[in-house]
């Protein structure tokens, strides 16, 4: 195949009426990989091999008895803290360098019983934290909008590989916002489940109480796709839910005629202000929600530090409990960002990680009531385009807060979606928090906002050159 | 600004089982007051009975 690269929703469906191979699709993901990714670096590892053989047995069994899926036959990546049988699984890391995992992630699992297709194994900070990092095994990925430029992290080479086609969906996780934050600066969709949707069974570990898994797509309808194999109960993780799974796409198509959305404004005018291009985003997707129906309401929470607050005391805690037999033995063998990170640990007390744990209570509970008979509220997902790679500030926890923390304190559900251009001609973004276990009424409200907009019509140059 | 003294400091260190080089203590140091603000920032006003959320669910009422 040529030119476009196409949704998981639309190869899906090409593929069920046997009008696209999923070798053809296979191999021209691989052909953008090594036209690519020398300058990208998505992947720590790629599963060239192992790919085709799939595409090809994705290819005879729907020739046979049709797709058992949509995911059949779709190429897809996987950040490498998730666990892959037979394959390595380094973390980033320089501890995990020969680590090959005998057993496949809750998350791998359950994408290859759909029938995707691993391309291979995309670029995380080191442990899912800090970043960027130039003193690791491979160096940090770059945006495909302008490869000058940060991803964001820590699911940086899912959201570079989703946004330059080299595959179609990739798995990201969240403890502050890794999923949503390459999401924006990639131009592309990405979701943070409710907490306990998607097992994190096989996924190392950040801050457990703060993790999350999700997917990471091109559009939210192709989010909802990997969603709706992805989420169920496992007993394998301790914090997973168990609910009936409803259908993630029922509602898709439906529009936001008489939904209600409210607008955090103080978060992104007053607590951390955006730039003006991101201001300009927000207010028209608010134009654009209205004029597809919604009622927009404005929301008051407490101020973006508070959160930030309590979701970095816990996060700095629980990280430095889950590694701190490697900072007390061999702390110069992590990437000089993350050792600063876990150094943090030795400043935060039980009782200050008590207090913060009360506060969550407290902010969580101010959410819900806030909430209170609206279906989504919005903010932005960045404060502005992506900034130069070699820009990022190291000790950033400590600068102007971060918009996608306070879903990860509240554990509700939280997607960011494509929202324009800046002046630098890199991808904006909102970001849209439902719910707990209503993710298909915010995938639903997403989906109409890219139906609505033309900004999933345009990719990055450098697939054109 | 919060400051941190030297005993304090390296106690904090020892207890953490944290052997730093002195670059990476002064380092470490100059970020002390960030840390306190956000302990800080998490203590409100609430009564001793304020039961963390070590374990929490949600409840219909969420969904309302």
């Amino acid at each position: 195949m040529s030119g476009a690269i196409p949704t998981i929703a639309e190869a899906a469906r090409l593929i069920a009426a046997k009008q696209l191979s999923p070798v053809e699709l296979t191999r021209a993901c691989l052909d953008r990989v090594h036209k690519l990714d020398g300058e990208l670096h998505a992947f720590v590892h790629l599963t060239e091999e192992r790919a085709l053989a799939e595409a090809r047995a994705a290819e005879a069994a729907i020739s046979a008895h049709g797709p058992k899926g949509p995911l059949h036959g779709i190429p897809i990546g996987l950040k490498d803290i998730v666990d892959t049988k037979g394959v390595p699984t380094t973390c980033q890391s320089k501890f995990l360098q020969d680590n090959i995992p005998d057993a496949d992630a809750a998350c791998a699992e359950k994408l290859a019983a759909a029938g995707t297709v691993l391309i291979g194994k995309t670029t995380t900070h080191e442990f899912a934290d800090g970043g960027p990092s130039f003193d690791l095994p491979k160096p940090p990925a770059r945006n495909p909008w302008n490869t000058e430029h940060f991803t964001a992290g820590s699911s940086s080479g899912t959201g570079a590989a989703v946004a330059a086609g080299l595959i179609l969906g990739g798995i990201g996780t969240d403890t502050g916002g890794s999923i949503r934050g390459p999401a924006a600066l990639c131009g592309i969709a990405g979701i943070k489940p409710t907490y306990g949707l998607v097992s994190r069974a096989g996924v190392a570990p950040a801050a457990f109480s703060l993790d999350h898994i999700g997917p990471m797509a091109w559009t939210a309808e192709d989010c909802a796709l990997m969603l709706q194999a992805l989420a169920g109960h496992d007993p394998r993780d301790p914090a997973s839910a168990s609910r009936p799974i409803p259908n993630y796409t029922a509602q898709l198509g439906s529009g936001v005629k008489g939904l209600k959305i409210g607008v955090i404004h103080h978060f992104h005018e007053t607590d951390h202000k955006v730039s003006d291009g991101t201001q300009r985003g927000i207010a028209a997707a608010i134009a654009t929600f209205r004029d597809l129906g919604a009622e927009m309401r404005e929301v008051q929470v407490s101020p973006l530090q508070d959160w930030l607050a309590c979701g970095s005391l816990i996060s700095i805690t629980e990280r430095a409990a889950a590694f701190e037999e490697w900072a007390r033995t061999r702390l110069g063998d992590f990437s000089e960002r993350l050792r600063s990170r876990l150094m943090l640990g030795a400043f935060v007390t039980g009782v200050d990680y008590v207090q913060a744990v009360r506060r969550r209570r407290e902010l969580r509970a101010e959410l819900q009531a806030a909430m209170k008979g609206l279906d989504a509220v919005l903010t932005a997902t960045q404060p502005a385009e992506a900034a130069k790679i070699d820009a990022v500030p190291k000790w950033d926890l400590f600068g102007p807060p971060n918009f996608t923390m306070p879903f990860n304190v509240a554990g509700y559900p939280a997607i960011s979606v494509c929202s324009g251009f800046g002046e630098g001609g890199l991808p904006l973004a909102i970001q849209l928090a439902g719910k707990p276990f209503q993710e298909p009424t915010l995938l639903r409200i997403a989906d109409a906002f890219e139906k609505a907009t033309q900004f999933r019509e345009r990719r990055p140059a450098l697939l054109a050159a | 600004m919060p400051d941190i003294d030297d005993q304090a400091f390296e106690f904090l260190l020892a207890r953490g089982g944290l052997d730093l080089t002195s670059e990476q203590k002064a380092e470490l140091r100059s970020v002390y007051a960030g840390i306190a603000a956000m302990a800080e920032r998490v203590r409100k006003p609430r009564g001793y009975m304020a039961e963390p959320a070590h374990v929490y669910d949600f409840t219909e009422d969420d969904l309302v």
